[in-house]
């Protein structure tokens, strides 16, 4: 290249980088901070995990006073599987339960930093998810109800100008109002900043095989262009008589692309070609697989991807054991896929790990079929969580905190992943998190 | 003289007390108000319910109900949701739509129609004459895409 061509070529790139653009809010807009990774991956796992089975792997030991301890999440933490009674993997034709073999060559642990005892002071599911995504504890408010202070979906689109399609929040199920989490009702924030919101197991499931499977794709010229032209003016009319409908703004390609999606799953679930993991029975399993979709079709900035079969801890202990295993391997999964399968965000995504609140120490008066107790999640052992983070510039092979000596909460997970994304500073200024420091200030 | 002159005077008083008066009766026209009122947002079951017993002219099963706003919850972007499932109705049979030709021989009274299927009201004089050159303008617009359009539309949202 001629100097000059480089110069000017150089000093055109540099400006259209530095120069402040106008985001759709109509707020100029400039990068506060540097991006440690482009994407970033959070798990809410799993539905209320009980320390003494995930990072303090007690097994059995731990909860049943059965004589047998070990690590059934061995993709996410160092550590010797049981070797007694085992009960926790998947059923083979003898009807023996055999566990999931490892799928990741190296733990997630080793790869990242391990937050091994962090504070949770909200123990119910929305709650719980809502404080992971807000960071805040939203004490007053109850189900039903959207977040009052915004989610890091709506901080990242107003102040990085992502698109819609660019922030995901894939659900397993519609229980417990996760749906809600996708914006909130703050004034400053709201729908427009919104997640696309997807629970596929429904979607894709029963009911929609039945209702959105056989959906008619118009043509986009001269099928759904007058179509919507006539909309537009019948909202027109209609919004200049003072009502509006909420609306997460994607915009008319984008509702393509995600209607195209919908159809092409369908597609793929006759085929057999989803992305699941390779033992995806469960209702986790199945979401982790659609959320590899998601990820391979939409390249997202920031995913969400809530899991909750381990809730069944309640009433049913052996399946708790088996839903976390099968958790456990379907988020090694996901990483697995990430960075073999999607070559846009292969080693550059982050991902977080990160249970919405754990489980009582005490069990409650129900036991499953192998006479194990359920736990419920109300007492101080609900608050004892862990923190798993890895990615580009994370350190690997860390662990920060231990037993007695907790670090970390559950609200610095929205600062964390703005600091991954570049914009912490926006969240700080905005005034509406419980508490500025991300996981990396506490290290 | 003074009596006559009162007399004169009141003379064409008498004449134009018994003028008759014109009377203009008007037809009685039961017309709704510009919105009909609306102000209240249709639950997800609400609108379901209202648009498939619209499209189909019957009910809907309670379990049906319940899948479709099951899909519904499950699809963040209601717009889209609703899109997909109103697609998939008019791919059933049973759908209740004038035919094309139907609908072109006369435009002015199914935009009319159409208002007050879908919206519970009568169309403005701005709103038909705005359908009419969309028409002209779009000889393919079909009656299904009018309907899709009313359905999707979030004046319909409302009651």
């Amino acid at each position: 290249m001629k100097r000059r061509t480089f110069i000017k070529k150089s000093t055109l790139g540099g400006a259209a980088l530095s120069i402040p653009f106008i985001l759709p809010s109509g707020r100029l807009f400039a990068a506060t901070g540097n991006r440690m990774a482009d994407h970033v991956v959070f798990i809410a796992f799993a539905g209320g995990v009980r320390q003494q089975e995930s990072v303090l792997q007690q097994y059995l030991d731990g909860s049943q006073d059965y004589p047998s301890s070990g690590n059934i999440m061995y993709n996410l933490l160092d550590g010797a599987a049981p070797t007694d009674k085992l009960v926790y993997g998947e059923n083979n034709s003898n009807n023996e339960n055999v566990p999931i073999p490892k799928l990741l060559s190296q733990t997630l642990q080793q790869q990242g930093t391990l937050f091994k005892e962090v504070n949770a002071s909200t123990v119910g599911h929305y709650s719980g998810v809502n404080t992971l995504l807000t960071g805040n504890y939203m004490y007053s408010q109850g189900l039903r109800v959207k977040p009052l202070r915004p989610t890091i979906f709506e901080y990242l689109r107003r102040h990085q100008g992502e698109k819609a399609t660019k922030t995901w929040f894939v659900g397993n199920g519609i229980g417990n109002s996760i749906p809600l989490l996708d914006y909130s009702e703050h004034e400053s924030y709201g729908s427009q900043y919104g997640a696309n919101f997807l629970a596929p197991t429904i979607t894709f499931g029963d009911d929609g095989e039945k209702h959105l499977k056989n959906a008619k794709i118009y043509h986009p010229d001269d099928e759904l262009d007058p179509m919507y032209k006539m909309k537009y003016f019948l909202d027109n009319v209609w919004y200049s008589q003072g009502n509006a409908l909420p609306d997460i703004g994607n915009t008319i390609e984008e509702k393509a692309e995600i209607k195209q999606f919908v159809k092409d799953m369908f597609v793929k679930k006759e085929n057999g070609t989803v992305a699941h993991p390779p033992y995806a029975a469960s209702g986790d399993g199945q979401t982790i697989g659609y959320a590899c979709e998601v990820m391979k079709r939409f390249k997202p900035t920031l995913t969400v991807v809530y899991l909750s079969n381990v809730d069944s801890c309640h009433a049913n202990f052996t399946s708790y054991l088996k839903s976390l295993h099968g958790a456990d391997h379907a988020v090694g999964h996901l990483w697995d896929y990430i960075q073999n399968q999607i070559p846009e965000m292969a080693n550059n995504t982050s991902i977080i790990v990160s249970p919405e609140h754990g489980r009582n120490l005490e069990p409650n008066n129900i036991k499953d079929a192998n006479a194990f107790w359920g736990y419920d999640h109300s007492d101080a052992n609900s608050r004892r969580i862990f923190n798993l983070i890895a990615g580009p510039g994370i350190d690997s092979n860390s662990i920060i905190g231990s037993e007695s000596n907790g670090v970390g909460d559950i609200v610095n997970i929205t600062p964390t992943i703005a600091e991954i994304l570049g914009f912490k500073d926006d969240v700080i200024n905005s005034g509406l998190v419980y508490n500025n420091n991300s996981l990396f200030d506490l290290i | 003289m003074k009596k006559l002159l009162i007399i004169s005077l009141c003379f064409p008083l008498l004449f134009s007390s018994c003028k008759k008066d014109d009377v203009y009766e008007l037809n009685e026209v039961n017309a709704t108000s510009y919105n009909a009122n609306k102000n209240k947002l249709k639950s997800t079951n609400q609108y379901i319910s209202i648009v498939h017993a619209n499209l189909f002219q019957q009910a809907l099963s309670a379990n049906e109900l319940v899948e479709i706003d099951r899909c519904i919850q499950s699809i963040g972007d209601k717009q889209v949701a609703h899109e997909i499932i109103l697609s998939n109705f008019m791919n059933k049979g049973g759908v209740i739509i004038p035919s094309d030709s139907l609908m072109r021989d006369d435009l002015d009274l199914f935009i009319e129609e159409t208002y007050k299927r879908f919206f519970v009201r009568d169309i403005t004089e701005a709103e038909r004459e705005f359908f009419l050159s969309f028409f002209e303008s779009h000889p393919n617009v079909s009656a299904e895409m009018v309907y899709m359009a009313f359905s999707l539309s979030n004046e319909y949202q409302y009651y």
